[in-house]
């Protein structure tokens, strides 16, 4: 029985044997579904959830909504099991523990805005999914993006969303105050489309999964870091500055190719005195504390050094979404002719008038 | 010793020893002529045009009839002019390129090349001198005769009247085969229009379409005759053709008998060209048109189906002398179905009583003798008798006309008498009875020459006796039911009875000017009806008509060359040209011993045959034609006199006759004559019948079976279409699952095949 | 079977020993928000719920591009994200003027009402 279980599971070794943190290096997960979890369990997963979401799509028959709601959450909560079960152990457990809400709660409303019938639900539940994306950047150390999705997404795409919904809702009568439109009310070709959609998913996952090991640990104050801190040095000398350790003129030396002179490997900054033309070292131990590289460093240095170019197109498109949008959505007024005989006239005049 | 003189003698003879004569043969490099010359093609295409304008317009005056006369008038003066200015040197006028393909074969580099432009030798001009002379007088007759009809279809009758002189012109001056072919469809087409120009009438409808149709088989023989030429001969033009040392060739040899030496394709050509002219010219087994197409008004049935395009078969012959002198078999099928033609329609005539009728088959007996001419071996003869047959055919058509236009379309010998004595119509009378003793052949008439010129050629001929006596029994018919039409007619007592016509096809487009005709014609029927006697146009046409079918006799006499051994006019213009044939053994040869015995031929192999003793008379003894003029002419006088007998004497009403008891006594024959002996019902039954009934079998073969396979295929995209369609359901998500759904589907595959793949 | 329960009980209950989240937990989650996205686009018939689960796609693909991003730790998951964040703003705007015009010529939001090329 044990066997079995454990063939159709496909349960790793870690359940046995309990390697420690040593074998987390040696060990490559060539094939990381496998170890992860079953195929046969993921494709069983994958057609339970089309199916919970099949049933759970708006439809006439509220039983088989909420019974579709209830096969979908169990898929749902039997995926995070298996991903649970079946995972090495690690030293961080903040991060560890607080992706599987993040990803039920992302999840779960994902699922409950694609199958709410009322499309302010529908919204609302979106903003919980990206805020539960957000917990899940924070746990992948994207701060800064976090805080931007949740500004960008949250408060501005959304609230457009919710202003358009608005708009083009035609206010239900009183009578009518609990009636769905059946636009919301009943989904197109529900089968079908769950069945494609999780054919999808398998085979993404099959394939994402493919070679794929652990996520490396966080970094540290480490080369990667310091390396980035080479190509910034105002921002270096400035923390130098404020820190006092640069005496009156003294500068960030300059190596012969005209880069700061940063050592990354030995953590040593050199410093000259442009007054006397002596030279001296800052050694690791004496870097003051603001001295790093943060996430915001990293990105912004990313984005303005690596993609110029991409900045410039995206300006691009937002400005013609901008003007197509202007366009597009122009209310046209029809004018009565005599009207616009009138305002041409007017116009006539008042260009006489700017002549005189 | 003897052979030498029989060979100089021959080549005396033979049309190729007058090569340093006066009439030098064309060679292939032709002169080229006056582009004046032109203007006989072009003036009635002008013609043509300006009715078609005029018809736009929405003209309502004789002015079409008025332009027709004058173009025609116009070409007729410049033929006259081309007659006048001819030397004796065929030459051809150049209009425009038309047809030239240069092509490569087997045999080096080849050109078929076939202008736009006219061949003028003697045959062209004494054929162009009657066909756009009558055409002028025929116009100016119509003017009157269709001035009812005034308005679009005068115009129409006149537009389609130029376009058939135009096709005539083309027929006749044409440089080449293709533009006789060309010629030869543009006067059928005209033809089929004329026919049917009363086309609310289903008769003429019928008529045309069945003109147009048994022409098509005929025209199918031509055409096939031309490519032919072209393959064998490698030209069409007649200057090329008539020098090509091949056909020359042939001739010669086919002169002493000698058919081994030429390739079948050669004797085959004629036989196609044969089919051709049967068809045009309504002999035996394609004649049934010719009657059927009196449907269309008498100035039509006149010039078209009497004079001259009719005559387009004898023309075509006479061009291709030399080619049907080449086969063996197509001279000798030629006269017997003209001997045939011509007693099968003289018995039908003398049953008929329709006048226009018995016209129009006498026509066809009349078309039979000069095929009969042309294959004893005397184009001079044939072609003859076709410019003595236009002359008082038309005169006779054109009387029969005025009958009908005067007496509300009354054609029937039965209902009309003593037309003679009745006022305004002496003209008309005068007329017929000139017309009606040239075609019974009374001594000293045109038609009594040129018939007698056939007679005495078949007689001459060897192997050709029999046909001699056939068409001269043939003419004693002739004589007979002509005069019964003259006697009854026009003799006797006054009695005559309007037809029912009335002029009913154009009471449409009647004007106010013919409103009272109308009037005095439709209110007051049998009763009080006054005949309508015929205006100056009819008349001065129907005098010019008698006063030249009069002297055509006289061309008998004047016209001969000595130096090319020619008798008279009609032979003195045909032996200039392509179509020269003299026999060694015919009349020509007894006049040329009684003037110089050195010249006459020995004994010997002739063209058709081994002469024994050529100088043993095949008839009474002496001249041939001698004793052939008082042969006929006592054969025709008997004709005329039992015509008397039987029609005129002691008939006091229009109806009843003597004839009529004797009639009786025959059985049944009279009647099957009157039916036209069955031929019409004969050939539906054995031809359009069986035709039928294939084209329904194969009809649903197509239908059922072709038609299915197309509609099968035709029916397959339609089902998958059918089962396709849903998926457009156009909403902007079926499109999306489609899409996802294949990206899907893709995905699948490829990692069903890296699995298994990467597995191993 | 019990010993399965008993281990995943006890590695929740000790800290110490909790299983270590990888970058395929966060793909499969990222591939199934997409995949639901897509569901949504398929089977919603509101034009704005259509537009809002094309939103939920960018997120997947923004959590995986994050994912990567952290896996190979470096920035440019995170730009890029930026970027998909300004097409996603580029794409609402368009969009719901769209919805906005479409709304005004057929009274509805149905995508149902737009069917013009019906084969």
């Amino acid at each position: 029985m044990g066997d079995l279980y454990r063939r159709v599971l496909y349960l790793p070794r870690g359940i046995n044997h309990r390697p420690g943190p040593h074998l987390r290096e040696t060990t490559t997960r060539n094939n990381a579904v496998d170890s992860i979890i079953n195929p046969i369990v993921l494709y069983l997963i994958c057609a339970t959830g089309a199916i919970g979401i099949a049933a759970a799509l708006p439809r006439r028959n509220k039983v088989a909504a909420i019974t579709g709601g209830i096969v979908l959450a169990a898929a749902v909560g039997f995926a995070i099991l298996i991903l649970g079960l079946n995972t090495t152990e690690s030293g961080q457990p903040l991060p560890n523990y607080f992706f599987y809400p993040f990803a039920i709660l992302g999840l779960g409303s994902a699922a409950r805005m694609i199958t709410h019938p009322r499309p302010v639900y529908s919204a609302l539940y979106f903003i919980l999914t990206i805020i539960a994306s957000c917990g899940m950047y924070l746990l992948l150390s994207a701060e800064f993006m976090a805080f931007a999705l949740v500004i960008i997404y949250a408060g501005a795409i959304l609230i457009t969303y919710l202003f358009v919904i608005m708009l083009a809702t035609q206010a239900p009568s009183s009578a009518a105050e609990e009636f769905i439109d059946e636009t919301d009310a009943v989904a197109r070709e529900p089968v079908i489309s769950c069945g494609i959609g999780f054919v999808l998913l398998a085979i993404l996952t099959t394939a994402m999964f493919r070679g794929l090991g652990d996520l490396p640990a966080p970094p540290d104050q480490t080369l990667a870091q310091d390396s980035v801190l080479v190509n910034l040095p105002s921002k270096v000398e400035r923390v130098l500055d404020r820190a006092d350790i640069l005496a009156t003129g003294e500068r960030l030396a300059r190596n012969d190719d005209g880069t700061a002179a940063i050592d990354v490997a030995t953590r040593t900054i050199t410093i000259e005195n442009t007054d006397l033309g002596t030279t001296r070292t800052i050694e690791a131990d004496q870097w003051p504390e603001q001295l790093t590289a943060g996430n915001l460093d990293r990105l912004g240095y990313n984005l303005m050094h690596d993609h110029p170019m991409t900045i410039e197109i995206a300006g691009v498109i937002l400005l013609m979404a901008m003007l197509g949008a202007t366009v597009l959505a122009r209310k046209h007024i029809e004018l009565e002719d005599d009207l616009k005989a009138a305002q041409s006239r007017k116009l006539g005049e008042n260009m006489k008038m700017g002549d005189a | 010793m003897i052979n030498t003189t029989l060979l100089s003698s021959m080549l005396a003879l033979a049309p190729d020893a007058h090569a340093g004569g006066a009439h030098a043969p064309a060679t292939s490099e032709v002169a080229s002529g006056p582009s004046w010359i032109l203007l006989i093609v072009a003036l009635p295409m002008v013609t043509t045009i300006l009715c078609g304008i005029y018809a736009m317009i929405g003209n309502k005056s004789k002015l079409p009839a008025w332009t027709t006369v004058v173009g025609a008038g116009i070409a007729f003066l410049c033929t006259v002019a081309m007659y006048l200015s001819f030397d004796g040197t065929p030459y051809t006028v150049h209009a425009f390129d038309w047809i030239q393909v240069h092509f490569s074969s087997e045999g080096g580099d080849k050109s078929m090349i076939a202008n736009f432009s006219f061949y003028i030798d003697t045959l062209t001009i004494y054929w162009m001198l009657f066909v756009t002379g009558l055409a002028t007088l025929i116009a100016l007759y119509a003017s009157e005769y269709m001035s009812h009809d005034i308005g679009t279809s005068y115009c129409r009758f006149f537009g389609a009247f130029g376009l058939f002189v135009f096709s005539m012109a083309c027929l006749v001056m044409g440089d080449n085969l293709l533009m006789l072919y060309l010629g030869w469809e543009g006067v059928g087409l005209c033809s089929y229009l004329l026919i049917g120009y009363f086309y609310k009438k289903p008769e003429a409808v019928a008529a045309a379409k069945k003109a147009f149709i048994v022409n098509r088989i005929g025209d199918l023989g031509l055409a096939l005759g031309v490519y032919l030429t072209f393959v064998h001969f490698g030209s069409l033009e007649y200057a090329v053709l008539f020098n090509d040392p091949t056909l020359l060739g042939y001739v010669e040899s086919a002169k002493v008998g000698d058919f081994s030496a030429i390739p079948a394709m050669a004797q085959w050509i004629p036989l196609l060209f044969m089919i051709g002219a049967f068809g045009k010219s309504a002999q035996f087994p394609l004649y049934v048109w010719l009657p059927d197409a009196m449907e269309g008004p008498t100035p039509v049935s006149a010039l078209i189906h009497a004079a001259t395009m009719v005559t387009a078969g004898v023309y075509l012959i006479a061009r291709t002398y030399p080619m049907f002198l080449a086969s063996e078999h197509a001279l000798p099928i030629v006269a017997w179905i003209g001997t045939i033609t011509a007693l099968l329609a003289a018995t039908i005539g003398m049953a008929q009583f329709d006048i226009k009728r018995i016209m129009a088959y006498s026509t066809v007996s009349q078309l039979g003798y000069m095929f009969a001419g042309l294959g004893v071996l005397t184009p001079t003869g044939g072609a003859y008798h076709v410019l003595t047959h236009a002359f008082f055919k038309a005169l006779l058509f054109l009387c029969c006309g005025a009958v009908m236009h005067g007496f509300a379309g009354q054609l029937d010998l039965r209902k009309l008498s003593g037309l003679r004595q009745v006022k305004g119509w002496g003209i008309v009378s005068l007329g017929m009875f000139i017309g009606c003793i040239n075609l019974a052949g009374v001594p000293f008439t045109a038609g009594y020459f040129s018939k007698d010129t056939i007679l005495a050629e078949a007689f001459v001929t060897p192997g050709y006796a029999m046909i001699g006596w056939i068409l001269l029994i043939t003419a004693g018919l002739t004589a007979y039911y002509t005069f019964r039409v003259f006697f009854r007619v026009f003799m006797g007592p006054v009695e005559y009875h309007p037809g029912d016509e009335l002029h009913d096809h154009d009471h449409d487009d009647h004007g106010e000017a013919n409103h009272h005709d109308a009037g005095q014609h439709g209110d007051h029927h049998a009763d009080h009806f006054h005949p309508h006697a015929p205006g100056w146009a009819i008349n001065t046409v129907l005098v010019v008509l008698t006063v030249c079918s009069i002297f055509a006799s006289g061309l008998y006499i004047v016209g001969g060359n000595k130096d090319a051994h020619t008798k008279h006019y009609a032979d003195t213009m045909v032996s200039a040209s392509t179509a020269s044939y003299h026999s060694n053994y015919g009349s020509h040869a007894f006049e040329y011993y009684e003037k110089d015995p050195e010249h006459y031929p020995v004994p010997g192999i002739g063209p058709r045959g081994t002469i024994e003793q050529p100088l043993e008379m095949p008839l009474v003894g002496g001249d041939p034609h001698k004793m052939m003029y008082y042969i006929s002419g006592v054969i025709g006088v008997i004709g005329i006199a039992l015509a008397w007998f039987l029609h005129l004497f002691g008939r006091t009403n229009a109806a009843e006759c003597k004839m009529d008891p004797i009639a009786r006594m025959f059985g049944p024959i009279p009647k099957l004559a009157e039916n036209k002996w069955y031929v019409d019902e004969i050939y539906w039954a054995i031809l359009v019948t069986p035709l039928r009934i294939g084209s329904h079998i194969l009809h649903w073969i197509d239908k059922l079976f072709v038609d299915g396979i197309v509609n099968v295929f035709g029916f397959l995209p339609r089902l998958l279409a059918w089962i396709l369609r849903p998926s457009q359901s156009g909403v902007l998500q079926g499109y999306a699952v489609s899409m996802a759904g294949g990206i899907a589907l893709l995905l699948l595959t490829v990692f069903v095949i890296i699995l298994q793949g990467g597995a191993s | 079977m019990d010993s399965i329960l008993s281990t995943s009980l006890a590695q929740l209950a000790f800290p110490e020993a909790v299983p270590t989240i990888t970058l395929a937990h966060y793909l499969f989650v990222s591939a199934a928000m997409f995949v639901m996205g897509l569901i949504g686009f398929m089977t919603r018939k509101n034009m704005i719920i259509m537009f809002l689960c094309t939103e939920l796609m960018f997120q997947g693909a923004g959590l995986a591009l994050i994912a990567f991003g952290r896996h190979h730790l470096g920035a440019d998951g995170q730009t890029f994200v930026i970027f998909v964040l300004c097409v996603a703003a580029a794409e609402a705007a368009m969009a719901l003027a769209l919805v906005v015009l479409l709304f005004r010529h057929r009274e509805s939001l149905s995508s149902q009402s737009w069917k013009e090329l019906n084969g």
